[in-house]
């Protein structure tokens, strides 16, 4: 039985004519920067969005810290398989292993969540109006009842509200892409104001739960 | 409705008190539901049931679950080809080089035999649950949602090290692009035409006859449609007799009703354009608690075995070869892929399903199974197609490890 190296990745249906054998070449082109590099040098590429240890702090990209293994681990074969593209997560994906995926998953998961994000700008008729719609909408049914995430299901709790936001919205109007729609299902009729007010609750969730 | 979180509990709701269960499901809003809970009753919203997380990443041989197989005297499995992340239904070429589609990975796969060792490797990626795949005259048909594809003299190219340009087919195919449901099993009829799933796009929901819960056929080339059977929900696997010629196929029936009914099916078509009960009746005689009404089982082809609730019987072949005891000669291979709408898993393995003397009917017992620990409610593996290699023996596939078993058989020597 023959032993699976790296496996070569190309881009999209253009690929169809391209033949990849396992264990070979991997795409020569559109190999992302982290690709290949050691653990620790890796998540120094990731940081430049993603923050120290996973923890954003750049406008309307997400926090990995605390997130389920799997959940990063499947939006990066989304990506990496050009099924969820995304201009710049969809290249940096390009040429990284199963294995490495997997790692990196696994290191994101057991990084702590930052502590409490500014409270100075919480505002509880909203962050009361969320709580509401996130039981109406049963999050916690699939996103477990203090919003951790499990599996598949990302961690919405202290997740970056701008990202929370925008994640809502790209669901709704199909943005996003993916094989999984149960979102774009769920967020189908959900007013901007709902989903502003959902993103309030869960990105400040974790701070207030912990502080009562 | 109050309801205690036990096992149990939504059992005898569901066969307690269908009525009510159906006016329940109604007064729900299911617009914003997603595609897997709708029909889910309000008194189960919290319930731990949905369907398993799949895996994408490759599984390390040694990480298999072999050691779990379990099978009846004589026969044994070792791993065929791994390291192919949701590998599922299988289709095989003139020359031994094996196919596999996928769903939520969206490729496709080819296995080249080389004796002792086989080379693997992805012929198509980036498609949309590109689950069918089908060999004839040297070409490859592929069907995702919604595009069919057809690589022609694929072996010969493979062997060049390089994979044909596919001939793009969706327009002369015509299928419906739902999501739901809408992932293809593809089959070649002893007739030489395509033989085409189109599922439900629904949990339940009423469908026009002629569209959605069909079985069809086509000439290859997309034409010449044709109704072969109605009333079927979901089916993922489906063979020919191999002396009849009839249709043999696999159902996938309802969720959310109850964790024990309806059962799922393994049918037969013994004339074209049967209807086979969904969406107002289900398995052998269930009516269906808001779509049915009396009478809604009348001129309905029950089923030929029923394969167990929530089981997911999903590929199936007809077993040809001189390898396995003559017993096995003629017998249907199924993969059950095993539960997520029961708190008690079930299924998980593969059955074979003997036909009665008068052709109508199957009894089945289990074939191979191992995967599912009743005890720890944990599985390991799901087989989810079979397929027949030229020398008798038999391949499963399991798409939450990405690999292939391949089944032997030895006189046992008692």
């Amino acid at each position: 039985m023959m032993q699976f190296g790296k496996q070569g990745w190309h881009l999209g249906r253009s690929a169809l004519l391209a033949l990849t054998v396992l264990g070979f070449v991997p795409a020569a082109n559109g190999q992302a920067p982290a690709a290949g590099l050691p653990l620790e040098e890796q998540v120094e590429v990731c940081a430049d969005c993603h923050g120290e240890n996973g923890n954003s702090t750049t406008p309307e990209i997400p926090s990995l810290a605390g997130q389920p293994a799997l959940t990063i681990t499947n939006q990066m074969i989304y990506f990496r398989e050009t099924l969820r593209n995304n201009d710049v997560m969809t290249p940096q994906a390009q040429g990284l292993s199963d294995a490495e995926i997997e790692a990196l998953a696994a290191y994101y998961a057991k990084q702590p969540v930052s502590p409490a994000p500014d409270l100075s700008d919480l505002d509880s008729r909203r962050y009361e109006q969320g709580k509401t719609l996130a039981r109406e909408m049963r999050c916690a049914s699939c996103h477990r009842s203090d919003f951790s995430g499990n599996e598949q299901m990302p961690r919405l709790a202290g997740q970056r509200e701008d990202y929370l936001i925008k994640a809502m919205k790209d669901y709704r109007e199909r943005n996003r892409g993916g094989p999984d729609t149960t979102m774009i299902d769920i967020l189908r009729d959900v007013s901007n104001e709902e989903i502003e007010a959902l993103a309030h609750f869960l990105a400040h969730y974790e701070s207030q739960s912990t502080s009562q | 409705m109050k309801l205690a979180r036990s096992t149990l509990a939504p059992m005898l709701l569901a066969i307690g008190g269908l009525a009510t269960l159906g006016i329940t499901t109604q007064a729900l809003a299911q617009d914003d539901e997603p595609a897997w809970a709708q029909g889910r009753p309000d008194s189960l919203q919290d319930a731990p049931m949905a369907p398993h997380a799949g895996k994408m990443t490759q599984t390390p041989k040694e990480e298999l679950p072999l050691d779990h197989i379990r099978l009846p005297d004589g026969f044994n499995a070792e791993v065929w080809a791994h390291g192919m992340p949701g590998a599922r239904m299988m289709a095989l070429g003139d020359e031994g080089t094996l196919f596999l589609g996928t769903r939520s990975i969206g490729r496709v796969y080819a296995v080249m035999d080389n004796g002792d060792e086989r080379e693997t490797m992805t012929v198509a990626n980036g498609l949309t649950q590109p689950n069918g795949v089908a060999f004839k005259d040297g070409s490859l048909y592929v069907a995702a949602i919604n595009e069919v594809y057809r690589y022609d003299d694929i072996e010969s190219h493979l062997a060049d090290g390089n994979v044909p340009e596919p001939v793009e087919l969706t327009d002369e195919f015509d299928l419906p692009d739902d999501e739901h449901h809408g992932w293809k099993f593809l089959a070649f009829g002893p007739d030489d035409r395509l033989y085409v799933p189109v599922g439900a796009p629904c949990n339940g929901c009423d469908v026009d006859a002629d569209v959605h819960a069909t079985i069809r056929s086509y000439e290859p080339d997309g034409t010449d449609m044709r109704i072969e059977a109605r009333g079927v929900r979901n089916t993922v696997g489906f063979d020919f007799h191999p002396e009849t010629g009839e249709l043999w196929f696999t159902d996938n029936n309802q969720d959310w009703i109850s964790q024990h009914i309806p059962s799922d099916e393994l049918n037969r078509i013994s004339e074209s354009g049967e209807h086979f009960g969904f969406p107002a009746c289900h398995a052998n005689g269930f009516v269906d608690p808001e779509r049915g009404s009396e009478g809604a089982c009348d001129d309905i082809t029950y089923p030929a075995a029923l394969m167990g609730p929530h089981t997911a019987p999903l590929g199936m072949r007809f077993y040809q070869g001189d390898m396995f005891p003559d017993e096995y000669r003629n017998a249907m291979f199924i993969a059950r892929h095993g539960s997520w709408n029961r708190t008690m898993n079930s299924g998980f393995d593969v059955k074979v399903a003997m036909i009665s003397d008068d052709g109508d009917s199957a009894s089945t017992s289990t074939f191979m199974d191992g995967f599912l620990d009743p005890r720890t409610n944990e599985f390991s593996g799901r087989p989810t197609d079979v397929q027949e290699l030229p020398d008798g023996s038999l391949l499963v596939s399991d798409d939450q490890n990405g690999a292939v078993y391949r089944i032997t058989y030895e006189a046992p020597d008692y």
